[in-house]
């Protein structure tokens, strides 16, 4: 039996984790794989673009209204045939949304077991900033294998995937790679190849920022489906059987503050 | 999808507290709770009496704060030192679950040599045999259990909880709890049924150890009889059943039975396990049926709410509790006198024979004034 690939992305709030997470998906799933992406932000809006801009019920919506929840009522199926569930969570500054994640991972294993031992690819979109225990569920409870960071070449989503780093080796979390999704910052592919060399790791992919991607997303859509024949799609493409063909998992390392800013500078 | 659960706003037994009671259950030595210090802090104390080593991490505001995965760590380490346990549990409490620690990590880093039950358990579930049910997977994976008792108490489980909503106090909203009716009125009642040579059924109907104090009510009721000569009138039933349920379980009904032997009472009926409250009723309801439906009257004793209405309703029903928010529902139902042991638990941990009952010692004392 082949290795099921449970995959995580970090990385700074803002710096294109959930469209490249659901690019990725729907590239992968193009490619004929089984493939889930399972959102854990509060904001549920991982798989907005897969569904044409549509929301999808979330986890947590239906365990407030006290019903019993039943697969078909929180795996939806997307562009390209990618399994999409959303954890969801409460507004801003209300209850605790790390407890959210913990009880919609525990909840989508108990109604959904069977579906998610199906994949190939599973995908957890995570937030940004690993703020509290609850944020680690995926890793812990939801059986990640494989973590990828993703940053620019800019020094503040630098410091985060550098902290991001620190934090993967104290769980005891192996890192599979970075990638870069460009803001178009100088020496930008050198500057972060540099950085996954220093900390252990191996640079996946450079995302060149195309507004493309930005004009999909705000249509309500992936660049998978909307410019298929673009170049950057065809870069989805190859870091979808990148991940899905890496063997490649170090403890990471992570860089003193000085030699960052040696780095970015 | 089905409806919402009815909120209640009576305080509920807690999923945590039911958790350390089930493991008590399966013989662990050391429970260690993995949260604030006053978390449980009543239960744990009694369960002490029952020979299980009840500790807490302490959480304190850093503990929220920062995590308490070293303290556990720690406290698994030293209750191994202390207490020299053959079994320890691991077990989740609202704090704790609710920041997400990982408390596996803590017993893989601490790794002692004896198995370890985690029960990752809070207090903010409807219906409190979930923490039942946490701990008995556990003991399932651990191998403590075999997997077809761990699906009879499954079965056994569902059965309590549906007969709680049914007529249990999960019932209602809110139920006002009550002390239930004077108890030399009720023991003067029975004298008199008996006396006038009114036949009755004594039934036992108990919760695991709650059997040591209602067994005495058992007990009492035979006494006054045999020494009004009216012995004969009375069916004895229990659910004493040595064979079934968790080893601890099984010595109580063993116990119990020793006991009442002693004292030269006769159990007519066995109708189940000390476990087997929740489905022990419908073997109750039966037998009335088939040899015993002309009977005048019945003191039912431990979870009266248990037995079904149909083939007692014309009986006078004499009901012993140890719940006072089960007053209400069982008079609803119609039970006609309903009595209420307080404080019967506390009274019924660490003993290993059958313990004097309030009901029990004034229909003693009543019979002497008559």
């Amino acid at each position: 039996m082949k290795k099921q690939k449970i995959i995580a992305i970090y990385g700074k709030g803002g710096i294109g984790k959930s469209s490249t997470a659901s690019n990725v998906a729907a590239a992968c799933a193009e490619a004929g794989k089984k493939v889930m992406i399972i959102g854990c932000d509060p904001k549920s809006d991982s798989s907005i673009t897969l569904f044409g801009g549509r929301r999808i019920p979330t986890i947590l919506d239906l365990l407030r209204d006290g019903v019993n929840i039943n697969e078909e009522d929180v795996v939806f199926e997307g562009f390209a045939g990618v399994k999409c569930v959303e954890a969801g969570g409460p507004e801003p500054g209300i209850g605790c949304a790390g407890r959210g994640i913990i009880v919609s991972i525990q909840k989508l294993k108990s109604i959904s077991g069977d579906l998610l031992k199906e994949q190939d690819l599973i995908i957890y979109d995570v937030p940004g900033d690993i703020v509290c225990g609850g944020f680690v569920a995926p890793v812990r409870k939801g059986f990640v294998n494989e973590a990828y960071v993703l940053t620019s070449g800019e020094y503040m989503p630098l410091y985060a995937a550098n902290n991001i780093c620190k934090g993967l080796s104290k769980i005891g979390m192996p890192l599979s790679g970075i990638i870069c999704n460009s803001r178009n910052a100088s020496r930008e592919e050198e500057i972060v190849t540099k950085f996954a060399e220093e900390i252990g790791s191996q640079l996946m992919a450079f995302i060149p920022k195309r507004q493309v991607v930005q004009d999909c997303e705000r249509e309500g859509y992936s660049v998978m489906e909307k410019a298929p024949e673009s170049d950057i799609a065809d870069i989805y493409r190859k870091l979808g059987k990148a991940i899905l063909e890496n063997n490649n998992k170090v403890t990471s390392g992570s860089l003193s503050d000085e030699r960052l800013r040696e780095l970015t500078n | 999808m089905t409806g919402k659960e009815i909120s209640i706003i009576h305080p509920r037994p807690s999923s945590i507290v039911a958790a350390l009671y089930t493991l008590r259950d399966l013989n662990v030595d050391v429970a260690i709770l993995h949260g604030p210090p006053g978390c449980s802090f009543k239960h744990a104390r009694l369960l002490e009496e029952d020979g299980i080593h009840v500790v807490t991490t302490a959480l304190d505001e850093s503990g929220f704060v920062f995590g308490g995965h070293d303290r556990l760590v720690e406290l698994i380490n030293k209750s191994v030192e202390l207490f020299n346990p053959k079994a320890i549990g691991v077990v989740g409490t609202c704090a704790s679950m609710i920041i997400g620690e990982e408390m596996h990590e803590a017993v893989l880093e601490a790794n002692p040599d004896v198995p370890v039950l985690e029960v990752e358990v809070h207090a903010g579930y409807h219906n409190n045999t979930k923490g039942v049910l946490f701990a008995l997977e556990s003991a399932l994976d651990a191998g403590i259990i075999d997997h077809k008792e761990f699906e009879r108490q499954e079965y056994l489980l569902k059965k309590a909880t549906d007969v709680e909503k049914k007529f249990g106090a999960a019932s209602k909203e809110y139920l006002a709890p009550s002390r239930g009716d004077v108890k030399y009125k009720v023991a003067k009642r029975v004298l008199q049924l008996l006396k006038e040579g009114k036949k009755g059924l004594v039934i036992m109907n108990a919760k695991k150890e709650t059997g040591y104090m209602f067994a005495d009510i058992t007990l009492a009721v035979n006494e006054v009889a045999a020494a009004l000569g009216k012995k004969e009138n009375l069916i004895n039933m229990a659910n004493i059943d040595p064979s079934l349920g968790l080893p601890r379980v099984r010595q109580h009904a063993e116990y119990i039975m020793r006991d009442l032997k002693a004292h030269g009472v006769e159990m007519h009926e066995i109708i189940g396990g000390m476990d087997e409250y929740p489905v022990a009723g419908e073997m109750v309801s039966e037998l009335i049926k088939e040899k015993y439906s002309d009977f005048d009257f019945a003191v039912i004793t431990g979870v009266p709410h248990a037995i079904p209405m149909e083939h007692i309703r014309n009986m006078e029903l004499i009901s012993v509790t140890n719940g006072p928010r089960q007053v209400l529902p069982l008079k609803e139902l119609g039970h006609e006198h309903v009595l209420v042991e307080i404080d019967l638990h506390p009274k019924t941990l660490g003993v290993s024979e059958i313990v004097e009952s309030e009901f029990g010692a004034t229909l003693r004392e009543v019979a002497k004034e008559t």
